[in-house]
């Protein structure tokens, strides 16, 4: 087991990984940057170095502060959480340069993952659905209509050099093509100086379904079930659950046994989730692998009773997956996961700001994961996750209903939260019947213009 | 810290109105706060120390401050100008300190030698690689306040100097 454990990030994962390390008897030491100097993961590591000032490209984006840390400290391995390095491949090969354990996938399957076009590929000679587009570049609209004709409309023309929402257009039949075609070219050209266009099946109201997975260095991986994140704003999820009310126990297990192939040709090692949409008729389709721990890990170990982090730091230690986990991957109950946000809920627009009420929820099914504390203050230079509050129940109404209850009991005073958001969408009918799909929240906010 | 610094500490927070004080020596720490709305001190001690500290004024008592009124030592105010005057010059990097440019060279400066902008004062080494760190202003240096040999962090103070 690892002599000592360096977390390369900050907020509430640092001290989920401190948690996981203090449960494993491994010191630990945390990095901060000058804005984080009062924060809970430098508190509870057993040691921490200063890396830089507030912005990340200078403190926990830095390659050279963070392994000069390590080396100074004498941590043998680097847990890297998620965002800021745990997907950067050359962070992950300059640890392995200098003789640290990167707590993650090795350098060139974090590299494979990241270049959407080849994992797509790679899952798709494994059995893994993906989602159904042209073959590369298309030359002319009427290739795009051939195409469009063997995959079934609607379908979505998207620039192969861009991204953003420009140079897209949703064509829903074969007579619409070739004006799409040439007005997405001329903005695909505009935007970002190359007309090609490619095109994709296009899901008129998707869910977010992912799976979890954990494989270990001896080609073994297992898969832990699902989760579903539809409910997001602008791309970024706001509550996540596990599992998902609209995938059934046969379709998880064709795509868990697919997955388990896949990623075991792949060589991945660590944890990952791979992600899919799911379209009107519960056909899920591939879409990217995240090669790290995510943010709402929670809810997974809440269903299944492992404890993925620990995983991941056994894992990266040489452990065999039967010597992590009890048995197979069973699933029980309904976890719930709201993202609680510093944020203003009319505009939207970041609060940070000094806390000056906290009180957490907690009884029966209640987890609280977070850094923020009473007097203690939410930067305004990185993201603006205040705590993750997830809840447990015996099915998914119980789950629900525990949400409810804990979001009510849950005190922040001093910046504005988007607990009231979370509140209103877990009451609305649909959320309840589990009709969910990533244009829920546009919907709920319409009605809400609407309704003034 | 003992009683007798408390109380001063106290005095200050009333003669000065400042809101709250902050004071580290060492391993004891002291935070007083002012309460705004209700005119009495309160002495939050978050570290446990030799000494216990001034007791908060029971709520419902007088309400001006009840505190001591004793004058602040004599050797504190020439103390706090000196050090006020003091700049210090602080690591840009995470690294290993070292006050030569060989184990067994010169050091590049000594306490009480002058230096100018643009002068090398010691090498931090990151990663193998040795970064030389600058003088940015001109002074005497008044104290080096690492070791050769040991870690810094980002922002660590490395030389206290006394500019021109």
């Amino acid at each position: 087991m690892f002599r000592k454990v360096l977390i390369a990030n900050r907020g509430e994962i640092a001290l989920r990984v401190i948690c996981a390390c203090k449960e494993l008897g491994i010191p630990t030491v945390a990095v901060y940057s000058e804005a984080d100097r009062n924060s809970l993961h430098v508190r509870f590591a057993d040691e921490a170095v200063c890396i830089g000032p507030a912005k990340s490209s200078r403190s926990y984006l830095d390659f050279p502060a963070i392994i000069s840390a390590a080396e100074l400290t004498n941590a043998d391995a680097i847990h890297p959480g998620y965002g800021f390095l745990s997907e950067n491949a050359e962070f992950s090969e300059v640890c392995q340069a200098s003789g640290i354990q990167f707590i993650g996938p090795p350098p060139d399957v974090t590299r494979l993952m990241g270049f959407k076009q080849h994992a797509r590929e790679a899952m798709e000679k494994a059995g893994v659905p993906i989602l159904p587009g042209s073959e590369g570049i298309l030359e002319s609209s009427g290739e795009a209509r051939e195409t469009a004709a063997e995959i079934g409309y609607p379908v979505i023309l998207k620039a192969a050099a861009g991204g953003g929402g420009r140079g897209m257009r949703i064509v829903r039949e074969a007579s619409e093509m070739d004006a799409a075609f040439s007005q997405a070219q001329q903005e695909a050209e505009a935007a970002f100086s190359r007309p090609d266009l490619y095109l994709e099946k296009f899901i008129t109201a998707p869910r977010h379904i992912e799976f979890q997975i954990l494989a270990d260095s001896h080609g073994n991986v297992e898969v832990f079930g699902e989760r579903e994140c539809s409910i997001q704003r602008r791309h970024q999820k706001l509550i996540e659950e596990a599992p998902s009310p609209a995938v059934t126990p046969e379709l998880r297990r064709q795509i868990s046994d697919r997955l388990r192939r896949a990623l075991h040709e792949v060589g991945y090692v660590n944890a990952g989730t791979v992600e899919f949409l799911m379209d009107e008729t519960g056909h899920l389709y591939f879409i990217e692998v995240n090669a790290r721990i995510q943010v709402e890990h929670p809810v997974t170990e809440l269903i299944t009773g492992v404890d993925l982090v620990k995983g991941q730091i056994q894992v990266a230690a040489g452990m065999k997956l039967d010597e992590i986990l009890d048995g197979p991957i069973e699933l029980r109950g309904h976890a719930l996961e709201c993202r609680v946000n510093a944020e203003d809920p009319e505009t939207l627009m970041p609060s940070p700001g000094r806390i000056t009420g906290f009180h957490v929820p907690g009884f029966i099914g209640v987890r609280v994961d977070t850094a923020a504390y009473q007097e203690g203050v939410i930067p305004p230079y990185y993201d603006s996750l205040v705590a993750k509050l997830i809840t447990y129940g015996r099915d998914r109404a119980e789950a629900i209903s525990r949400m409810h209850r804990a979001l009510e009991m849950f005190v922040i005073e001093g910046i504005r939260t988007s607990i009231p958001l979370h509140q209103r969408i877990l009451a609305h009918p649909d959320f309840h019947a589990g009709k969910l799909d990533t244009h829920f929240l546009e919907r709920l906010e319409q009605a809400a213009g609407a309704a003034d | 810290m003992d009683l007798k610094e408390i109380k001063e500490l106290v005095q200050v927070v009333i003669d000065s109105g400042v809101a709250e004080l902050e004071v580290t020596r060492g391993d004891s720490k002291v935070r007083i706060r002012r309460q705004v709305e209700a005119p009495r001190q309160e002495i939050v001690i978050p570290q446990p120390m030799a000494v216990a500290g001034q007791p908060a004024a029971a709520p419902g008592s007088n309400p001006a401050p009840a505190a001591p009124s004793e004058a602040p030592a004599q050797a504190q105010p020439k103390e706090k100008d000196e050090e006020e005057n003091l700049h210090f010059i602080k690591s840009p990097i995470v690294g290993t300190f070292y006050e030569a440019p060989a184990p067994d060279a010169d050091p590049f400066v000594q306490v009480g030698d002058h230096i100018s902008p643009g002068q090398v004062l010691c090498i931090i080494e990151s990663m193998k690689l040795m970064n030389e760190i600058e003088a940015e202003v001109s002074g005497t240096i008044v104290a080096k306040l690492v070791e050769n040999g040991k870690p810094v962090e980002y922002g660590q103070a490395l030389f206290s100097v006394r500019p021109d």
